[in-house]
């Protein structure tokens, strides 16, 4: 598959709305469409404030299960599993301090897991409302849900999309607090995921 | 002039060593000071692992001093007007080495407990000796920093002490400058 590193925007605005527009035609009226994460590429890129500078980085994603329901989206389930300890950082102290003890504490919690309990149609996209449990804390979370589907596939192709969700967490929520002088609270994150249709 | 140690006086190697390691500690006392009071930021990470580098050797050399001088016994204390002024003397100076073995010893453990890795000198990964744990880094910090005000105390006892028994031929002050 053609991997799409860009956001989608621009030309790949026109090709989502594309999309959206053929997933409301084409979609099934009945049930929701299964998908599983296509291959390694998946990632959840962060970045906080780090002083006058940027910390950022990405997660791989090491599983995500979808159910979608393109007609009736409320009827759709997310949910998304990342590993802290395959992270990487713009420098790589940043990345030790981040999976050390005072912050993700990736030994005792090597994972982070997300579950959607609520998804609504917004825009072009949609809010996702869920349960994100990092460092063993579980919190809400919304993040903002849109399509795409990769570069050269059919617009009517359902079988492989990529979904990229965005959207911002306070660190201290989940008692990831350290160096607070230092480094920001808020946590932007930006997940592209390659998915693949399953039934 | 005299390598080792006589019975009368300190040779090269223990000269050195003291000044070095003096000047050393004087060095990291400011710098830990300052470090401790600033925030963390890509423009003054060096500073950090400067002071852990200096801090290193600074370990490795009190470790040299103290298996030098078990292989050349340095000259024994000069007798003092005062039986408990030799005996605080050498309180003070086993102190000195237990401090200067413990502060570098919890820097680095507290180091090591926060996940990151020790660089000597930017270039070498020093292994941790304390797992990554929260709690573990917090205590060696608070117990390094305690240390590190005992040993600015001892510090000051040492220098009036030193300085207390002259500076003029056959002092402690003169034997450890010239041998
Ligand atoms: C003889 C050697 C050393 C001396 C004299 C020394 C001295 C100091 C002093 C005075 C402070 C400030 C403490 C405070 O006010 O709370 C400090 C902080 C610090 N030291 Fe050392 N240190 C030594 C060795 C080391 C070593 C070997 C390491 C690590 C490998 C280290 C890591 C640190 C760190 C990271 C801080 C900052 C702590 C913070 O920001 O809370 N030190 N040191």
């Amino acid at each position: 598959m053609t991997p799409l590193r860009r956001p989608p925007d621009g030309r790949m605005r026109a090709a989502l709305l594309a999309l959206v527009l053929a997933l409301l035609s084409v979609a099934p009226a009945s049930a929701a469409t299964h998908y599983l994460l296509d291959g390694s590429g998946s990632q959840v890129g962060f970045s906080t404030d780090f002083g006058n500078s940027k910390i950022t980085g990405n997660f791989p994603v090491s599983a995500a299960d979808l159910e979608l329901d393109f007609r009736d989206v409320a009827r759709s389930n997310v949910s998304v599993t990342l590993d802290v300890r395959s992270a990487v950082a713009s420098f790589p102290f940043a990345a030790q301090a981040m999976k050390g003890p005072k912050v993700l504490d990736a030994r005792r919690h090597p994972t982070i897991g997300f579950r959607s309990t609520r998804v609504r149609r917004s825009g072009n996209g949609a809010v996702i409302d869920g349960a994100l449990t990092l460092r063993g804390v579980t919190q809400p979370v919304s993040l903002y849900a849109v399509f795409a589907r990769p570069v050269g596939s059919d617009p009517g192709d359902l079988d492989h999309l990529i979904i990229r969700l965005t959207g911002a967490i306070q660190r201290s929520a989940f008692g990831a607090t350290g160096w607070p002088d230092a480094v920001g609270d808020e946590v932007q994150l930006d997940i592209t995921a390659w998915i693949v249709r399953v039934d | 002039m005299r390598f080792a140690n006589t019975a009368e006086g300190y040779g090269l190697l223990s000269r050195v060593l003291h000044w070095g390691i003096a000047l050393a500690i004087l060095g990291m006392l400011g710098l830990g000071t300052w470090i401790d009071r600033m925030t963390p930021d890509l423009s003054n990470f060096w500073l950090f692992g400067l002071h852990k580098s200096i801090g290193l050797t600074i370990l490795v050399l009190v470790l040299v001093r103290l298996a030098w001088h078990r292989y050349s016994p340095p000259p024994v204390l000069r007798a003092m007007q005062h039986p408990w002024e030799l005996y605080l003397a050498r309180t003070v100076h086993w102190s000195l080495y237990l401090l200067l073995l413990a502060i570098p010893l919890t820097g680095w453990a507290a180091s090591s407990a926060t996940g990151i890795d020790t660089l000597y000198f930017d270039h070498w990964t020093v292994p941790p000796i304390a797992p990554p744990s929260e709690s573990l880094s917090d205590l060696g910090f608070a117990a390094h920093g305690v240390l590190t005000k005992m040993l600015m105390l001892l510090l000051l006892l040492h220098i009036v002490g030193a300085l207390r028994h002259g500076t003029g031929p056959g002092s402690a002050l003169r034997r450890m400058w010239r041998g």
